[in-house]
């Protein structure tokens, strides 16, 4: 079984919100390292070599995004992205609560690389008790000398602000996160300028995952060769899974990519006695169904993008035959008409319109041309808004659509139940 | 005394901490979901005293301030219950058995989404994922998680939190709470149309399309053409006799 720890070392074993715990294990050793021996760019470069990728859902290089910087003496920031409210996935919730010094100490390896002296991390509204967890961390950090000023006696000040957001799932967008920063309503902005160019209050601005920047410490800790060696040769190193829905053993799984979905499932405990597989779901809400003959797919990027879906947040809902799977597209529309900012027209009226036709199926009292309905407006839908988020209401049901027509005919009303 | 009359000595009371909170950012108007979750700890909701408040301590206009705070979910517009119970209805929970506990909780506490018991103490909504899709079905009590509910829970819950004995603080409650919460959903709740939550509850959000009385209209009118049709033009001709006239002759007559 090729379930590693890397991220998860020590979870469930020792309190590691206990910075004495944490640094027992090593803890902030690469950060002084780093601070007393290695330049940013030295930083920047390891995460390069590493090959890592943004974890949060796109998926892009980070030591990319980070180059995309300019080189001017603006203030820039390091904001840490933990809004975490994909369906499905829960890992940034569990490192954040669970092991909070890592996720800090990465970034300030992160706004060390870039050269920030102000980092923030933007954690959802739902999780009070993570926002109070993460300022108790920042508190033993600052006096442990790991925050504030003049840190490791290098000159270097950097300040780290909780700020909380407040129930709104597409502030996990990048420009709508830093809207809700500056206070103002979460709707995503029209990019370029990219938040590299001009991000928080117009500065130059780097926007990551909790569990990227998390990774950064075992980067410098082992090293970028060591990253790189795992995984596969364009999807390098590891990944927490989240793996819910019609498993034994739901939970997080930190595995190196290109794992097998098989022999993810597997990991999660299986599949209860006697159920088949229906849909896995493999990156989230966003992300389109993979079924029973994609089980031998390696868990990468590339090969779920050639199987027309997407390694997205990390978030595998598995469903058995026992699924209701008009059901549940219905409730994955709703969820995105239900979280859609309601800036770009299609994405708005599209989502609210799939959902009442969905209802209908739900009901079992759909026409016969509501099927042809649901394909149109999904796809009228996608590819034109200012974020991703009106583009994700198609995939999961086109893929259902197709793959089981019969399950939607059967909830089409039947000609006696019509009046005459 | 009430809420208003008391607002100016909470505001008084934290000022000092408001004013924490707005060095903590380069530009003062981050510090505006900071303040409104201040405050709606203090008052139990965005209340328009505390919204103003804001709006002065950040030099915004009060539009903006409001716009804002409507934005985002978790900030309650007018008073909620002592516990807000918010349920998961996300697809992990959903596949899992959420309908049934949220209609065990329907049942049990006799109101909807959205809604507020009339003594106050329960407001109850079905909410989108929360993130602990591991130990479905999954709620949060005033922002506590409680994982992997039962109907046996759910009832010592709920037992629990009538007696005030239930370990999670209760909601701060300055005023008593009205149906709902939401200004949008007003209507709709009074006239128990809405129904967001759970999957087999009648009827839904119904716009932009039909709803059953709808399709059975819109059959109708498939299957019976002439009868509309017709209406339709025995309307003209009362009311716009000269059209009627055009349609009826052609218009070189």
């Amino acid at each position: 079984m090729p379930v590693t720890k890397v991220l998860m070392a020590g979870i469930g074993e020792a309190n590691l919100r206990d910075i004495a715990v944490y640094r027992d294990r090593g803890g902030y050793k690469q950060l002084e390292r780093a601070f007393k021996t290695m330049k940013p760019a030295d930083v920047l470069d390891l995460c390069e070599k590493s090959g890592l990728r943004g974890r949060g859902g796109a998926g892009f290089p980070t030591g990319r995004k980070w180059s995309f910087l300019p080189s001017n003496d603006k203030p820039r920031y390091l904001v840490c992205n933990s809004d975490e409210a994909e369906p499905g996935t829960f890992k940034d919730h569990m490192l954040l609560e669970e092991t909070p010094h890592l996720v800090l100490e990465g970034m300030l390896l992160g706004a060390y690389g870039i050269g920030s002296h102000h980092a923030y991390i933007y954690i959802r509204g739902e999780f009070k008790r993570g926002a109070e967890i993460f300022n108790e961390t920042i508190e033993q950090a600052r006096k442990a000398g790991f925050v504030g000023k003049n840190l490791f006696g290098t000159g270097y000040d950097l300040e780290v602000t909780v700020h909380r957001g407040a129930g709104a799932y597409i502030c996990g967008e990048e420009t709508a996160l830093l809207n809700s920063l500056e206070g103002k309503r979460g709707e995503p902005r029209l990019k370029p300028p990219f938040p590299a160019v001009a991000g928080l209050y117009g500065m130059p601005t780097v926007v990551n995952n909790v569990e990227t920047l998390a990774y950064l410490v075992p980067i410098l800790e082992k090293g970028a060769q060591w990253f790189a060696a795992a995984g596969t040769e364009r999807s390098k190193g590891y990944k927490v899974i989240s793996i819910c829905g019609h498993v034994r053993k739901a939970g997080n799984y930190e595995v190196p990519l290109g794992t097998p979905v098989r022999e993810l499932i597997e990991i999660a405990g299986g599949l209860r006695q006697g159920r088949k597989v229906m849909a896995i779901q493999p990156g989230g809400g966003s992300s389109a169904c993979i079924f029973e003959e994609h089980l031998d797919l390696p868990y990468d990027y590339e090969s779920l993008a050639k199987a027309g879906t997407m390694v997205g947040s990390g978030a595998m809902v598995v469903m058995d035959d026992t699924t209701d799977i008009v059901k549940a597209a219905f409730n994955l529309t709703r969820f995105f008409a239900h979280e859609s900012c309601g800036q770009c027209t299609p994405c708005r009226e599209g989502g609210d319109w799939l959902e009442t036709v969905l209802h209908r199926f739900v009901e079992g009292r759909a026409l016969r041309s509501d099927i042809d309905m649901l394909m149109r407006v999904g796809h009228q839908i996608t590819g034109i808004n200012l974020c991703p988020l009106g583009d994700s209401i198609e995939p999961f049901l086109l893929s259902v659509l197709t793959r089981f027509p019969e399950k939607f005919e059967a909830r089409i009303i039947k000609e006696a139940a019509l009046p005459a | 005394m009430s809420r208003v009359q008391e607002f100016p000595a909470l505001r008084e009371r934290l000022k000092p901490q408001c004013e924490e909170i707005i060095a903590q950012y380069e530009v003062s108007r981050s510090a505006l979901l900071p303040l409104i979750h201040l405050f709606q700890q203090h008052e139990g909701y965005a209340s328009p005293e505390a919204m103003r408040a804001v709006s002065e301590m950040l030099n915004l206009s009060l539009a903006v301030v409001e716009s804002t705070v409507s934005f985002y979910t978790l900030f309650f517009r007018k008073p909620v219950g002592k516990y807000v119970l918010q349920v998961c209805r996300g697809l992990a929970c959903a596949i899992d058995g959420a309908d049934d506990i949220m209609a065990y909780f329907r049942e049990k506490l006799g109101i909807g989404h959205l809604q507020t018991t009339d003594d106050g103490v329960f407001s109850y909504e079905e909410v989108e994922c929360l993130a602990a899709c591991d130990r479905a079905t999954c709620m949060q009590v005033n922002l506590e998680f409680v994982y992997d509910l039962t109907p046996q829970m759910i009832d010592e819950m709920i037992a629990a939190m009538r007696a005030g004995t239930y370990p999670v603080a209760a909601m701060a409650q300055t005023e008593k709470p009205p149906k709902t919460w939401t200004l949008r959903q007003d209507m709709e709740v009074s006239q128990g149309a809405k129904s967001a939550g759970a999957l087999d509850q009648p009827a839904p959000n119904n716009a932009g399309g039909l709803d059953k009385d709808g399709i059975i209209m819109l059959d109708r009118i498939l299957a019976e053409e002439w009868r509309f049709k017709g209406r339709t033009k025995e309307r003209l001709a009362t009311e716009e006799p000269a059209i009627a006239d055009i349609f009826e002759n052609g218009a070189t007559h």
